[in-house]
């Protein structure tokens, strides 16, 4: 899936802060990079849906999603937020992971099956049934990952999803990514962690003052 | 040397009274609101309040926006009084089957008046930076854990709404638009929703509570203001007069009788007149 821009201005109404695209196509797999306040997470959002451009479009495979619901948004493209806590409602990680399954309309058996299989994935068995609120940083991260792949989408926004991983979790997370390339599914990476984004192998792109800058 | 002592301002041409003087009226307006059971009273402190509010500058229109659920919530449960109080004459009926009375209606109308009247002198507070009211509750003699506490409270209202924003917003990215689940399906998402939003909130105002106490808050039994706020010849006079109408709106609640108006047969006389 390819998620295309074509003249986008986003401006908070807050601080005035503008995001402006003329024009861009994200396909395969695209890491961005660029300093704190550079519009990164803003564009992610814009390509999620989260943020609607004050002007201009923002395409899914060629067709303006202006008029989508953000639910028919998240049925092809999973976003991973910047604070895993703000995207975890659930009260064990088994069922952070099977619940939204179950109300698409899985089965429960065969939900809770794949549930545990994405936390055996990221290593987050031991804690399948713990209490959602004690888990570390990392732990949450982990899950937030592991619940928006649930969803199988075809394409994949995630923002800093390296913070708080130590090395083998980057690892994981790294082999984890290659998989859903080697699938097909779209890549769009926001980090500061130019160490991971050489080792995605992916088109880079770099932010600042709310432009891509090359 | 000491500090000049300031009132909070929220433009050059305009000062707001002392906090203090708006907790009092605030009181004022919610005790009353609760005391009345009539609708006249309660309409006439109600556009005593929102002058007054106008004269502060509540943000009446921003406060709409973010009220709008809240209004459609008291207008249902206004209707729903109207509806299951039943006293006084028939005023709407099926085969003599009485649906609304003068009595439900009444009611209605003094449930409406209430809850307006309580998030009008609530929203009258909304105008001063959290660290100005505490400083009023301070200098009003609230101790200063209650203070900090009706301070964060407020603070961690929006915050667990937020809370239960971002969840729907993680939900629909995972495929899920709850206005397309059947009600039980919503109801049972919402409930799901609910209780996370809760416990976030409470985890975060209890690491705000550890925080606020490694930068030594209580080390010591009394705690001294870099701020001080100062009544003006103004605040005292809207302190007099709010004293003054305190007494008034006692008396007349003790005897309503003193105005003819808040009578039942008042209002039931008007209905006819209408027919």
């Amino acid at each position: 899936m390819r998620i295309t821009l074509e003249d986008v201005v986003f401006a908070y109404q807050n601080g005035g802060f503008e995001v402006s695209v003329d024009a861009l196509t994200l396909g395969f797999c695209t890491v961005v990079l660029g300093d704190n306040g550079s519009g990164k997470t803003t564009l992610g959002k814009l390509c999620a849906g989260i943020l609607r451009p004050d002007k201009g479009a923002v395409y899914y495979d060629g067709a303006d999603i202006a008029q989508w619901s953000l639910g028919k948004i998240g049925r092809s493209v999973g976003y991973l937020f910047q604070e895993p806590s703000r995207q975890l409602f659930a009260q064990t990680p088994l069922e952070e992971i099977a619940f939204p399954l179950e109300i698409r309309g899985e089965s429960k058996k065969n939900a809770e099956k794949k549930a545990r299989e994405l936390l055996a994935e990221f290593e987050l068995s031991d804690i399948a049934d713990s209490n959602a609120y004690t888990l570390s940083r990392g732990e949450k991260q982990r899950l937030a990952i592991a619940a928006a792949m649930a969803v199988s989408p075809n394409f994949f926004i995630l923002d800093e999803p390296t913070t708080g991983l130590d090395e083998p979790r980057k690892s994981i997370l790294l082999s984890a990514l290659n998989n859903l390339k080697t699938k097909g599914v779209g890549l769009l990476v926001i980090t500061h962690d130019r160490g991971f984004a050489r080792r995605l192998d992916a088109q880079t792109l770099t932010m600042g003052g709310g432009r891509v800058l090359a | 040397m000491p500090r000049k002592k300031q009132s909070p301002k929220i433009s050059s041409t305009h000062t707001l009274p002392d906090p203090r003087v708006v907790f009092v009226f605030a009181l004022y307006f919610s005790t009353f609101a609760v005391i009345f059971r009539t609708p006249l009273p309660m309409t006439i402190l109600l556009i005593i309040a929102v002058d007054y509010s106008i004269a502060i500058r509540v943000p009446f229109k921003k406060l709409w926006g973010r009220l709008k659920r809240l209004w459609q919530i008291v207008l249902a449960v206004s209707i729903l009084q109207s509806v299951f109080v039943q006293s006084g004459e028939t005023l709407i009926g099926i085969g003599g089957l009485p649906i609304v009375t003068l009595g439900g209606l009444l009611t209605g109308l003094t449930v409406l008046l209430r809850l307006a009247l309580l998030i009008t002198s609530a929203s009258m507070l909304s105008v001063y930076p959290p660290r100005t009211l505490i400083q009023g509750m301070l200098q009003l003699g609230v101790p200063q854990e209650i203070a900090y506490m009706v301070s964060i409270g407020l603070r961690f209202i929006p915050q667990m709404g937020q809370a239960l924003r971002d969840s729907i917003i993680a939900l629909q990215l995972r495929g899920i638009e709850p206005r397309e689940l059947k009600l039980i399906g919503r109801i049972r998402l919402y409930s799901y929703l609910l209780m996370p939003a809760v416990a976030s909130t409470l985890q975060n105002a209890r690491e705000l509570s550890m925080s606020l106490e490694m930068r030594g808050f209580r080390a010591y039994n009394k705690r001294s203001s870099y701020r001080r706020l100062s009544l003006k010849t103004g605040d005292i006079f809207l302190l007099g007069a709010i004293g003054l109408f305190t007494i008034f709106t006692a008396i007349f609640a003790i005897n309503p009788s003193i105005i003819p108006f808040v009578e039942l047969e008042f209002w039931g006389w008007i209905f006819r007149k209408g027919d």
